[in-house]
């Protein structure tokens, strides 16, 4: 090979030799390898939401692009019931505070007021869920009756399935919490799943202020 | 300039500090094996492209040809646009830079490996379903799903839903890809290399991974009303505002949105790779790391402004997108003035640093230094006649495959017999890499020249057919050849690497076979499974080359 030229290194190393630390220059001060720092995950979290609001993003863009076209947004006949978004965003609230609660508690070492309140996150989670499918059953529209129901149906259902996600999340967190894997000082997939849980309540504050506060409310 | 006759220093001799390996250093998830495999993937796909882009020149060939029907060619030209960009280039880049990343900034595995490899099995999953949609129904709407608009005739059957849930699982897999690499660059880099330090690859690679972070959700959930509407019934693109429903023109504006900076996302690790590649043939520093860095990162951010020159009906905004367009190119050409000054300098230097600039990579930095300033050229022009005709004619047809696809594939080549020694421990033949040059650089040139010139005769993007009466053919001819070529090259590079790699004929190499500048090649080829036990002192974006020319460091 024409390119082998860098005399200046050794390359004594045998090519496949994987225990052989490294092949560096003697007289060289090395330096070891960086470990994973705690807080990856969460930086992960951080990115996969950035991911996802962009999907968000784009799907409310296409609302507004298709309301701003329209006569009557949504159609004049059409009734959006405001009572199921009500329930929705109060239970979906108090939720966010005990999950609060939960993490908190983990910053002062107390894995017992964790489980209660990852346990009561996922209750209130759950409700919320259900409150969310009655919205579906109780809206009067289908997906196919006009634009607006069919941002309605995916709308609610992308933070429907965020939900749902986010409660199977928490439930695995609270079992390893109780395991005791947890402590003030490492926390990291606790903090990671709950700032999850937290974003999917901002998914519901966007989707519930698009839905029902940018329409015209009819009947 | 030799440090090799120092005694060993007490810290050589003293253990490493024991670094870490957990379950997410075993094999199963080392990133060096799950980029090799999306390689790997990728390349299969080239091929199944390949073919299909044969077929497709071998009915243009000649004039009133009926090797294939109208009905069939669009099927054949929806596959091959899909596979190209979404099975062969994206997975491409997935796997050079997971399997290079690392390395190159001192880390010793992805930041979430067990992730790298779900994106790995859920890309091949997706890519399943999208090459088994011509299966289940025609599929007939061209790779921006819009034939022109999105629910047009024919444009039904579960072979599209197949197509768009396919495209919706490579879209998170790539997206799972990009938040790991940008984790591992934000929280692995070996101490002292900070981010104006990263070595270009891995920057364009970062900087590539941003952009698609905010441009594939972009494709998603485009993708997912498009679902909604032709399998639940929805109103989105279907139907008109005035009566209730939606709007079909929103589709190609929000597909475009997204594909048109994951075009360029797609380049930019070739751009990066040169970057790398040509200050070590040159054996010197490049010309500025500093301007090279943020060239990157402006294409980047500039890749964004010139999506609607794609779109037909944008008419208000047309002078926008084409300043858009054209103001990413200023950038591009930054960068190609860095390599150039890099290299004209080096031949300049000391006779002891003569530059080799007769490798096979270096070969194929050439030939991506054609192809881009080829594409830029016809990209120009298209994006001067932002959202018009060159856009729906074979201009657009040329400009494409020199750019995305010839500049970002010879880049990648150029990449591989970089870094074939230092990923499998094997250097790719030379003598067949100058034959397999000739073949894919000369078979793009060939097949892309005459697309321009029937561009510039206005032959339709989409055209199956054409009557003798027409002066189509001897252009539609010479392509046919060039691609016939193009096509040899591609299986003279898998040939290259199964007999070099795969079988083991190739020359060994030893851990720093090019003189290389940055990390990587600090460590053994192949590497170990966790990459380094320890790093050189890093005071500079050169790491390696500072210890080899410690006179010229800078500062």
């Amino acid at each position: 090979m024409t390119a082998v030229t860098a005399a200046a290194r050794t390359d004594a190393t045998p090519a496949a030799a994987p225990a052989a630390p490294l092949a560096l220059p003697s007289g060289v001060k090395p330096t070891p390898a960086r470990v994973l720092p705690d807080r990856t995950r969460a930086l992960g979290t951080y990115l996969f939401m950035v991911a996802d609001a962009m999907v968000l993003s784009t799907i409310v863009a296409a609302y507004f692009a298709i309301k701003d076209g329209s006569s009557a947004w949504p159609p004049v006949d059409v009734g959006v019931g405001t009572y199921i978004p009500f329930i929705v965003t109060i239970t979906l609230t108090m939720a966010a505070c005990s999950a609060k609660w939960a993490i908190n508690s983990v910053r002062e070492n107390d894995s017992r007021n964790v489980a209660i309140a990852l346990v009561f996150t996922i209750f209130l989670g759950i409700a919320a869920a259900n409150a969310e499918w009655a919205a579906f059953g109780k809206a009067g529209f289908g997906v196919g009756d006009h634009a607006y129901g069919t941002f309605y149906y995916v709308l609610i259902g992308y933070h429907l399935a965020h939900l749902l996600a986010g409660v199977v999340l928490l439930g695995l967190l609270a079992g390893r919490s109780l395991a005791g894997h947890f402590s003030a000082d490492h926390h990291d997939p606790l903090r990671s799943g709950i700032l999850f849980f937290q974003y999917t309540n901002a998914i519901w504050f966007a989707v519930a202020t698009v839905l029902f506060v940018f329409s015209r409310v009819h009947g | 300039m030799t440090i090799t006759d120092a005694s060993p220093d007490a810290d050589t001799s003293a253990p490493p500090e024991t670094v870490e390996i957990d379950q997410g250093s075993t094999a199963g998830t080392d990133h060096k094996v799950i980029g090799t495999l999306f390689i790997a993937a990728s390349l299969a796909f080239l091929v199944v492209g390949g073919v299909l882009a044969m077929v497709m020149r071998a009915q243009l060939a000649v004039p009133d040809s009926d090797v294939v029907g109208g009905n069939t060619y669009r099927q054949l030209f929806t596959m091959h646009g899909t596979i190209m960009v979404f099975l062969f280039l994206l997975p491409l880049w997935l796997g050079l830079v997971t399997a290079i990343l690392p390395l190159q900034i001192g880390a010793s595995r992805m930041a979430f490996p067990r992730v790298h490899a779900l994106s790995l099995w859920l890309f091949i999953g997706g890519a399943g379903m999208v090459a088994a949609a011509p299966l289940a129904s025609d599929v007939l709407g061209g790779w921006t799903l819009s034939n022109p608009l999105p629910e047009g005739a024919g444009f039904t059957g579960e072979g599209v839903d197949l197509l768009i849930l396919g495209l919706i699982v490579v879209a998170i897999a790539a997206l799972a890809v990009a938040i790991n690499v940008l984790a591992t660059v934000l929280q692995l880099r070996a101490p002292g290399l900070t981010m104006a330090r990263i070595p270009l690859f891995s920057w364009s690679a970062t900087v590539s991974s941003a952009v698609m972070l905010l441009a594939l959700p972009v494709l998603v959930a485009a993708l997912l009303l498009l679902f909604v509407d032709r399998h639940y019934g929805g109103l989105v693109f279907n139907g008109f505002t005035g009566s209730r429903g939606g709007n079909a023109l929103l589709w190609p504006r929000l597909f475009w949105f997204g594909a048109f900076p994951l075009l360029w996302a797609l380049l930019l690790p070739a751009l990066g790779a040169v970057s790398d590649i040509v200050p070590v043939f040159a054996r010197r520093r490049l010309f500025s790391h500093q301007r090279a860095v943020v060239a990157i990162a402006a294409i980047g951010v500039l890749s964004f402004a010139g999506w609607g020159s794609e779109v037909a009906n944008l008419r208000r905004a047309r002078p926008l997108f084409a300043l858009g367009v054209l103001l990413v190119m200023l950038p591009v050409a930054s960068l190609i003035l860095n390599w150039l000054a890099t290299a004209v300098t080096a031949v300049r230097q000391d006779k002891s640093l003569k530059p080799r600039f007769q490798t096979v990579s270096m070969l194929h930095v050439r030939g991506t230094l054609g192809l881009l300033l080829l594409g830029l050229a016809g990209e120009l022009v298209a994006g001067l006649d932002a959202g018009g005709r060159s856009h729906r004619n074979y201009w657009g047809v040329a400009t494409q495959h020199s750019l995305f696809f010839g500049a970002a594939l010879v880049g990648a080549v150029a990449a591989l017999y970089f870094w074939a020694p230092k990923l499998w421990g094997r250097h790719l033949s030379e003598k067949l890499g100058k034959l397999q040059f000739l073949a894919l650089v000369g078979g793009l040139f060939l097949t892309v020249l005459p697309m321009f010139v029937l561009g510039i005769q206005d032959m339709g993007a989409h055209t199956s057919s054409y009557v003798a009466d027409s002066d189509w053919g001897p252009a539609n001819l010479v392509a046919t050849v060039g691609g016939a070529i193009l096509m040899l090259g591609v299986l003279l590079l898998i040939l290259n690497l199964l007999v070099s790699v795969v079988a083991g004929k190739g020359e060994a190499a030893g851990s720093d076979p090019w003189g290389g500048h940055t990390l990587e090649w600090s460590t053994t080829s192949p590497p170990p499974v966790d990459n380094f036990r320890v790093l050189p002192e890093v005071r500079s974006e050169t790491p390696l080359l500072d210890l080899a020319q410690p006179e010229t460091q800078p500062r």
